[in-house]
């Protein structure tokens, strides 16, 4: 169920409205962070360039009320998973108001400056829903140059690389070359080197909420999915509870439809790749993986399987490529995933990856941030020995 | 004369250099954007220009102000878009200038001439641009605002699943202004999961005309293609249904089909047996009789 059905009643200009009251409100200002989230009601039935625009613009306003420790997370997505210009330039300028910026930014605003730049278009903050018809403003290559700036000396680990981007037929617009030498100038000042470049290169800044692990006594029950029917890639139909429990398992959302590279597609080839790893293990049969659907209307299992074939996923009884035959709304709350839509298909998501222990509940949650493959199998395989080292918890468990 | 001299050693049909091809592309741009110069040699020009478009930013902004200027000829308009066009699909060499081509198109879209922005929205769509998504979706809710035809606007909105587009090709299903609009709309609608009993009463439908039933047969196999299984076999079984729909079914259980069941179905070989030796035109009893084949008769 959505928690609020009227929010998507709300037009365009009175989200603007609102969000430019909340911005300049001090005691309301927090509210904006909790419009960031994709299950948000205020998405439902909207497509996903009306999203663009409202998440622009709240990044914008964010520009202007100050990043918080807790919306860091929200700017950094966007930077890491972000193709859209708009909403990437949006994110590279909320970054700058940030109040604590760390060395470990620098590798987020340069991995966006790199695949943004050949989607590089002029983007206009003046208004909501402006769309530029000159290339006389900014655009995101522009704000992410002065997001490095405005890191200085924080930027060092990213030097040889805009370096690169500087030199000669490297191909980025002349325009720019004032816009790198001022980044460069300001990354190579001495006199503000006040904390080392200690930072591993891909890593979010410390405390960021991208990794939740949860205790094994504070994981919620798998009642409400328990008996959900899944359609794999084979057409073969199976529950929740028949495919999830009894081992851990590591789960993915996406949907065949996505058309972010950095998303679905990157989502699904990573699963391929932890198959590997616990293949080379000896723990694909210890442990399952499962790339689950967000859009099971369309995705079929043919569409299921041509995609994870082409990805290199292995499908077998163990490891397999699923769509809900019912119960979304139960299956979204479950997992509280972030994902909202315009009738049944996606119009805007998270990338999201979890880790479910022996009884199907979730143990630990990837969510935003790209995450490190061999990263979430170290976790599933400790998963699996916290069960062995309870000495069976299903076995021995309540049930 | 040294150079005449290698040239003439230079063996026929020999390509040229790269740098001599990026000279002469130059001067073809130099003649494109030039007003004094005749509009047939400029046309002739654009089409040599696109590997210079990008080399200088003078020369870009060159070709970008044919593109914008409304007081140029239309046909060397649209051939500098055409150029531009050409050089923007090499996407690494026209990053430098990708910013000022998508500003000159958004500003192109809203043009007078109504032949530019048929084409401009038709790249900017390719693009999955929020711009000419909103300006067309405009069109398609007030008419008065519409910069291209309701059936134009849908096949560009179709270029981007995403685009919210489903509701407006609904409206115009129940609604058509004409039976274009009404085709795109359901070609749009094709890729609509909630869409498929919409497909399976048109396909049923035989007075329904013949494309808008092939279209909904394509798009229930999309959506839900165990369901075109059944209601394929029902229509091959139909006596009277039309021949060529009857084909198309045919083809749908042949390529799409459970071998194994189809093999099995006596009342539909027999029915495909009947078609095969009736009235139909002989490119349909082909089909029925490579059916029959198929499955072991």
């Amino acid at each position: 169920m959505r928690p609020v059905a009227t929010a998507n009643a709300q037009s365009e200009p009175q989200f603007a409205a609102m969000v430019d009251a909340l911005a300049a409100d001090l005691d309301r200002r927090d509210r904006l962070m909790d419009l960031l989230r994709e299950d948000h009601p205020v998405y439902d039935q909207r497509g996903a360039a009306a999203i663009v625009r409202m998440r622009g613009w709240l990044l914008v306003a964010l520009a202007r009320a100050g990043v918080s420790d807790a919306a860091l997370i929200f700017v950094l997505e966007e930077l890491d998973t972000g193709v859209d210009a708009y909403l990437v330039a949006a994110a590279a300028r909320a970054l700058r108001s940030y109040p604590n910026p760390t060395e470990n930014l620098a590798p987020f605003v340069m991995r966006a400056l790199t695949q943004i730049r050949y989607r590089d278009e002029p983007v206009s903050f003046e208004r909501y829903g402006d769309y530029a018809v000159s290339s006389a403003g900014t655009s995101p290559v522009r704000e992410l140059l002065a997001t490095l700036a405005w890191l200085g000396p924080r930027a060092r680990g990213v030097l040889p690389e805009l370096e690169a981007l500087r030199a000669q037929g490297s191909g980025l617009a002349k325009k720019f070359r004032i816009d790198i030498d001022r980044a460069l100038h300001a990354i190579r000042r001495a006199d503000q080197v006040d904390e080392p470049a200690t930072g591993s290169c891909c890593a979010p800044p410390a405390g960021l909420g991208d990794t939740v692990s949860r205790p094994l006594d504070s994981r919620g029950g798998v009642e409400t999915i328990e008996s959900l029917v899944f359609e794999d890639h084979r057409g073969d139909r199976i529950a929740f509870k028949e495919f999830f429990r009894g081992q851990p398992s590591i789960v993915v959302f996406f949907y065949t439809r996505c058309d972010n590279p950095m998303k679905c597609s990157l989502t699904v080839t990573k699963l391929a790749r932890m198959q590997k790893l616990l293949e080379a293990q000896g723990l694909s049969d210890r442990i399952h993986t499962a790339a689950i659907s967000y859009d099971p209307a369309f995705d079929l299992p043919e569409r299921l399987r041509v995609y994870g074939q082409d990805r290199g996923v292995v499908m077998n009884a163990h490891h397999r490529l699923l769509r809900a035959t019912g119960g979304m709304d139960a299956l979204c709350a479950h997992f509280g995933l972030g994902v909202n839509f315009i009738e049944s298909l996606v119009n805007r998501h998270r990338i999201e990856a979890y880790i479910l222990d022996a009884e199907g509940r979730i143990a630990v949650s990837f969510e935003r941030i790209h995450w490190d493959e061999q990263q979430v199998v170290s976790r599933a395989i400790e998963v699996l020995e916290e069960r062995g080292s309870c000495g069976g918890t299903r076995a021995q468990g309540a049930d | 004369m040294a150079r005449k001299r290698r040239a003439a050693k230079r063996p026929r049909g020999a390509t040229k250099t790269p740098t001599a091809v990026k000279r002469s592309a130059r001067a073809a741009l130099s003649v494109a954007t030039s007003g004094r110069r005749p509009v047939r040699k400029r046309v002739a020009a654009m089409a040599q220009a696109p590997l210079a478009v990008c080399e200088s930013d003078k020369d870009l902004q060159a070709m970008l102000n044919v593109l914008r200027n409304e007081d140029e000829p239309v046909k060397v308009r649209l051939a500098a878009l055409q150029s531009l066009g050409a050089a923007a699909f090499s996407v690494i060499a026209f990053e430098s200038c990708r910013g000022d081509y998508l500003a000159a198109l958004r500003k192109v879209a809203t043009d007078p001439n109504p032949e530019l922005p048929q084409r401009v929205l038709g790249l900017l769509m390719r693009e999955k641009d929020g711009f000419a998504q909103r300006k067309l979706l405009e069109g398609l809710k007030n008419p008065d605002k519409a910069l291209v035809p309701p059936e134009k606007a849908l096949q560009l909105l179709s270029y981007d699943v995403h685009a919210e587009a489903y509701a407006a090709a609904r409206a115009i299903v129940g609604k058509p202004p004409n039976p274009d609009a009404r085709r795109e709309a359901l070609r749009l609608l094709a890729a609509d999961a909630t869409a498929a009993p919409l497909f399976e009463k048109l396909l049923r439908d035989k007075k329904e005309l013949r494309e808008i039933r092939q279209i909904s047969a394509s798009a229930l196999h999309a959506l839900k293609p165990d369901r075109l299984q059944q209601v394929a076999r029902e229509i091959v079984l139909d006596k009277s249904d039309y021949d060529d729909i009857k084909a198309t079914s045919l083809m749908a259980l042949a390529t799409f089909g459970d071998d194994k069941a189809l093999a099995n179905d006596t009342v539909l070989l027999n029915s495909v047996d009947r078609f095969g030796a009736g009235k139909a035109p002989s490119k349909y009893k082909q089909g029925a009789r490579r059916f029959l084949r198929k499955y072991g008769r």
